[in-house]
């Protein structure tokens, strides 16, 4: 089953490739792919690495690194909209104000982070107060 | 001797692959993470093949797509960018997770662990490669020397063969730690599981955040909260977006001045705007739903191609060839099957929700059909040819 469904990968995989191969682009295509890999492997990776051991400093841990993630997704979803080169002539396209949107959207994962430790803030200091004053 | 310990001023200087000290980067986070990433491409390329053979169907298929249901390329295209742009913080997760394997030493044990390391590269190359191409794509930005298409087309084959592997390679491992009572979970520090919780309510958090801000360009009930994505439905002339304008097609005023409809076929014929204007109108709701991702739904009314083929002596289900204006473009001529010509909803349409089509919707006349892709909804278009 398992070598069934390997053989099945590497069928797949075989395919994809003749494809490239047949395309005459795939000398680009490789160095795109492997561009893939080193952008990853070697910028983003780290970067996000070096800023989980900042977070780990931090009391919160949990909901600071769930924040940090939205966030960064975020922007990573926003940079082609934000950083797509000259204006385009068709009014449909990238029609908002995207750097406003983005910094909504950031705003708006601050906004939830901060009710959300509010919450957690009012609820540990009702179960003390409710503590000590079942034992007054 | 002697010189090399005068040279060694300092510690000794030794390459060593980094250690990681972080929690979480084991097998329940990235079986955990990784059945949703595996879902989200399995989307993506089943919905990706459906689009393919949509834009560009085989002889054999051209006559057999189906024009029904009439939403349904809007959902498979809409669903083709929504899933990609959820995966994104998916494969974020799950490379953040298995990313300490990168330096795992010794680096090449065997040749089988070479050529699964290998799969491994190949895996995590084509799917940043895809999700990156995919999202720019979307905003008309082509950093790369190749032509989107094909390539985009060619890597989702080889994307989705590495995923197989991988899932034949991980067998394993993955039902050992495919819930929170497998085996290989319950071997894992039992500390760690709230934190892990905690990890993957974050990244689901990021996911929704990532859809709900770029939905809303097909999903138009959340409209109001599309701040991110390429399109809004509101924005366009006539209030639908436009994939082409007018102006990029070169279509000028004065191309369309003294336009004549040219139907050929058994009965070939030629009809002027009034006179194609006083044929039998329909109006008829349907989709503009883009490659792209965006879509919108809208008002044509406009004489049945059913009716213009008829008139041309062409029996029913005949496929048609459609020429636009346009002076260049690879969608200039756009050819239709038989499923969709014998569609009552498939119009050359002359009005949109009411107006008649502004130059950018491709006034005088256009094709409007269902479960089509936005580029074969054929604008300015001056001649129809019944193909026998």
């Amino acid at each position: 089953m398992r070598l069934l469904l390997g053989a099945a990968g590497i069928a797949l995989m075989t395919v994809g490739l003749s494809l490239l191969v047949t395309g005459g682009q795939f000398r680009d295509v490789a160095l795109w792919l492997a561009g893939a890999v080193v952008l990853h492997d070697l910028l983003i990776a780290p970067l996000v690495l070096v800023i989980g051991l900042l977070l780990a400093l931090l009391p919160a841990r949990g909901l600071l690194r769930g924040a940090f993630v939205g966030a960064g997704c975020l922007t990573v979803i926003a940079l082609p909209v934000l950083l797509a080169p000259g204006t385009p002539r068709n009014p449909s396209v990238l029609p908002l104000d995207y750097p406003r949107n983005w910094l909504l959207s950031l705003a708006a994962v601050a906004a939830v982070t901060g009710a959300v430790l509010t919450g957690r803030w009012l609820s540990v200091r009702w179960a003390r107060r409710n503590r000590a004053g079942g034992r007054r | 001797m002697e010189d090399m310990r005068i040279r060694r001023i300092g510690p000794p200087i030794t390459v060593r692959p980094p250690r990681f000290a972080g929690r979480l980067h084991d097998a329940r986070t990235a079986t955990a993470v990784g059945r949703w990433l595996g879902a989200a491409i399995a989307v993506c390329f089943m919905t990706g093949l459906i689009s393919h053979y949509l834009q560009r169907p085989p002889d054999w298929l051209a006559g057999a797509l189906p024009s029904r249901p009439a939403w349904g390329y809007r959902i498979t295209q809409g669903l083709h960018v929504a899933a990609g742009i959820a995966a994104i913080p998916l494969l974020m997760a799950k490379l953040w997770t298995v990313y300490p394997r990168l330096f795992v030493w010794p680096a090449l044990r065997s040749v089988r662990h070479g050529l699964e390391r290998l799969s491994v590269a190949v895996l995590v190359a084509a799917s940043v490669f895809q999700l990156g191409t995919g999202l720019l794509n979307t905003v008309q930005w082509y950093p790369w020397p190749f032509s989107f298409v094909p390539v985009h087309f060619a890597v989702a084959w080889l994307l989705l063969g590495a995923l197989v592997l991988h899932i034949a390679v991980k067998y394993p491992k993955i039902t050992s730690h495919w819930s929170r009572r497998s085996p290989g979970t319950l071997e894992l520090p039992a500390e760690d599981g709230p934190d892990r919780r905690s990890l993957l309510a974050g990244v689901a958090a990021a996911v929704g955040a990532v859809t709900l801000t770029t939905v809303g360009q097909s999903l138009t009930p959340l409209r109001r909260f599309d701040l991110l994505a390429p399109r809004h439905p509101d924005h366009g002339p006539q209030g639908l977006p436009v994939n082409r304008t007018a102006a990029a097609a070169r279509v000028g005023p004065a191309n369309v001045a003294d336009w004549r409809l040219t139907v050929t076929g058994p009965r070939s014929y030629t009809l002027t705007l009034d006179q194609l204007a006083a044929l039998p109108q329909h109006t008829v709701t349907l989709p503009i739903a883009c490659v792209e991702g965006w879509s919108k739904s809208a008002r044509w009314t406009g004489v049945r191609v059913q009716d213009l083929l008829e008139r041309a002596g062409a029996p029913p289900g005949t496929a048609l060839r459609a020429v636009s204006l346009e002076r260049r473009g690879a969608y200039r001529v756009m050819e239709m099957g038989g499923g969709y010509t014998d569609d009552p909803l498939t119009l050359l349409a002359l009005r949109l929700n009411g107006e008649v089509l502004s130059l950018d919707h491709g006034y005088p006349a256009r094709i409007i059909a269902p479960n089509r892709p936005g580029v074969w909804q054929t604008k300015w278009v001056s001649r129809i040819e019944a193909v026998l």
